[in-house]
């Protein structure tokens, strides 16, 4: 297995919205390994990962997919690749065949293989990544990467909400992307708040121009597709940008670190749902009833093409959609979605989101 | 929640306590279990008729796009019940432990038909297999008796009665298939899920082809479920979804004996759309045919299909010509 000059493993995880500098910090600080970060997703991502995969599976296996054949190609020896409650728990077996099949050579280690119910075994999957880690160490950066995620969510929620109503087109997309690579360098935890404080007054700076009431519009969703920009055509800032203040509570802070629980959740919407439907079904009628209550202008359904669980959602946010008169806007994206043919529903929503706002 | 006890002996008391059954989906596979069960209660049983051309469509009509076939004909089928029983029955299942899940769809199915029938007014039964929420099938038949008005003795002794019955169907659908080896002919191993191959509309003309075209049909679902579990895992060892790896396992247990795989499966069915690619992955070299149906295609092309694929094997084992 090729070793970099320190003797460390080039460890690399594909991309995932804005949250590599994490994994990267962990990958680092953590395990004390050279983490590999691979490109941003681009259409060549997408065409990559979709010409090795099976037709039907999800669209986030073919990113991710492509996005590994980049990590190979930029030099990554090892990759990791997560497990998850739906498709997302087999993604990493299929990839690593898959890309065996093309003549890739790499270590793998997949988070599945681990999941054994006991939470121990994941242990054995950082032992295997180094195995002469530090686990007090390795303890430490994974709570200060996790912290990163939290800062990354704070700062993209206030970006969003705010960037389509700022006087000098631009000023908080420059601060945005100024903060996203300060945390993708930064190696200490003092470094990581000072980047986090400094986006915050910056954006907090910011001239904005906003109506007393703009247009609200929440988003809610598959987990992937809803947070990560690429995949879902920039939705956010095509939103943002005709002036509407774009809400979701979607992301690693919300869904995983301070989740508060299916049951908790479950409470308000029982209603309309009795069971758990899917791994963020819960969360995401529970969001939208939210949004809905809150008196919000719009909702916009994201999901890729074929995701069972969303799809399962579907039904009960028409039902809310009529029970609250609030229009929803389901979006569902394979790998022939067009930038264009987005364009144009987000406008009509837009529209009608608007003229319904002037009539009432 | 103080009249839950007066209401469920109600329920009880009901003259014609009647479930229905959409026959779609797990039906195929706890088809005996259900039956036993409620008739051993006592409680009168309808099941829908077999799949025809008008539940499929008004199942489409009712569900989302996307939707797979299967979950659209299960839509078509509880439509068919609608106002004809006191509750028609939708289990909810997650799995049964580690990398055994269920489609996330089963996890959806009660809510999902719950919410798209919201106006009909029919009452709808489940019971729920939740490993996290520790309720295995046994407790979740009992809770299920509970809630109909019967006392935990009765219901314990139909279910115990239901699973002889299950066992005993099982046993000889196992022995049936095992049979078929014994028939002369070039031998088709057909993986599919049974709510698939069983379908009238789906599976059943694609088995009933291949018949007639020569082949013996050997199904993989057929076979014993603990045995094609455990060697499920030497093709794939991470494969999450039980049923899913009955079929693989059954695969690996199989592939020598048999000329020729079919894996047939639905549009768009989540666990096959990784499943399939990685049986095909596994065994390059066995012939075999990777049949997606959507319900819309018509049997010309499949039949055409079958037929080349019959061909190809006849031409390697040297039964046909060449040139």
């Amino acid at each position: 297995m090729a070793k970099n000059r320190k003797g460390t493993k080039n460890l690399a995880f594909p991309r995932i919205a804005n949250y590599n500098c994490a994994a990267k910090y962990i990958m680092e600080q953590g395990l004390e390994q050279h983490c590999v970060l691979q490109p941003e997703m681009t259409r060549h991502t997408l065409e990559l990962g979709t010409k090795y995969s099976p037709d039907s599976v999800c669209a986030p296996f073919k990113t991710s997919l492509g996005s590994m054949i980049e990590a190979l190609d930029a030099g990554a020896d090892t990759l990791i690749m997560t497990y998850g409650l739906c498709r997302l728990g087999y993604y990493g077996e299929l990839q690593e065949q898959i890309l065996r099949d093309l003549g890739y050579e790499f270590e793998m280690v997949n988070l599945s293989e681990f999941t054994t119910g006991k939470k121990k075994d994941y242990l054995k999957a950082v032992k295997k990544l180094n195995p002469n880690v530090n686990l007090v160490h390795f303890a430490a950066a994974g709570i200060e990467g996790l912290k990163m995620a939290e800062y990354v969510d704070e700062i993209e929620e206030t970006y969003y909400k705010n960037c389509g109503f700022e006087t000098e087109k631009g000023s908080c997309r420059k601060i945005f992307r100024k903060f996203l690579r300060d945390m993708e360098q930064v190696e200490s935890r003092s470094e990581m708040d000072a980047g986090y404080k400094a986006a915050r007054e910056a954006l907090a700076g910011v001239e904005l121009e906003k109506p007393e009431h703009p247009l609200r519009v929440g988003i809610v969703g598959e987990y992937f597709t809803v947070m990560d920009a690429f995949s879902n055509l920039n939705l956010e800032q095509k939103l943002a940008d005709l002036g509407v203040e774009v809400h979701r509570w979607m992301n690693v802070s919300h869904r995983n670190i301070h989740y508060s629980g299916e049951k908790n959740l479950n409470v308000s919407i029982r209603d309309l749902c009795r069971f758990e439907m899917g791994p963020t079904s819960t969360a995401n009628i529970w969001c939208a009833r939210k949004y809905a209550e809150q008196g919000f202008d719009g909702i916009i359904h994201v999901k890729s093409a074929g995701c069972t669980p969303e799809i399962d959602v579907m039904p009960v946010l028409q039902n809310i959609g009529e029970e609250y008169k609030i229009p929803v806007l389901y979006l569902t994206y394979d790998s022939q979605t067009s930038d264009t043919g987005l364009m144009t529903r987000i406008e009509a929503f837009y529209d009608m989101i608007a003229m319904r706002k002037k009539v009432r | 929640m103080g009249n839950k006890k007066q209401s469920a002996s109600v329920r009880r008391a009901e003259k014609n306590l009647t479930i229905g059954l959409p026959r779609a989906m797990l039906y195929h596979r706890y088809g005996a279990l259900w039956e036993t069960f409620f008739q051993q209660l006592g409680v009168n049983v309808i099941v829908s008729e077999p799949t025809n051309r008008r539940i499929m469509e008004e199942g489409a009509a009712l569900a989302i796009d996307e939707t797979c076939l299967s979950a659209k004909i299960f839509l078509g089928h509880v439509q068919t019940l609608i106002g004809r029983c006191s509750y028609i029955l939708v289990p909810r299942i997650t799995g049964f432990g580690v990398r055994r899940d269920m489609c996330t769809r089963f996890s959806s199915l009660y809510d999902l038909t719950c919410n798209v029938f919201r106006t009909s007014g029919q009452k709808f039964l489940t019971y729920n297999i939740d490993e996290k929420a520790r309720s295995d099938e046994e407790t979740a038949f009992e809770k299920m008796g509970e809630f109909l008005g019967f006392s935990q003795k009765e219901v314990k002794s139909a279910y115990k009665e239901a699973k002889k019955a299950e066992a005993d169907q099982r046993k000889k659908q196992i022995r049936q298939q095992e049979k078929q080896y014994e028939k002369p002919g070039m031998k088709i191993l057909v993986a599919g899920h049974s709510y698939v191959a069983e379908d009238a509309c789906v599976g059943k003309p694609v088995l009933d082809f291949l018949e007639k075209s020569g082949a013996v049909v050997i199904r993989a679902d057929l076979m014993d479920r603990k045995d094609a579990l455990k060697k499920s895992t030497q093709m794939s060892p991470t494969l999450k979804w039980e049923i899913n790896r009955e079929l693989a396992g059954s695969i690996q247990a199989q592939k020598d004996k048999v000329d020729g795989i079919i894996l047939l499966s639905v549009f768009p069915c989540g666990p096959d759309s990784m499943a399939s690619e990685m049986i095909i992955r596994k065994n390059r070299g066995v012939p075999l045919l990777n049949l997606v149906l959507d319900g819309q295609e018509g049997m010309a092309g499949i039949e055409t299909r079958l037929e080349s694929f019959l061909d190809i094997i006849r031409f390697k084992k040297g039964e046909m010509g060449r040139g």
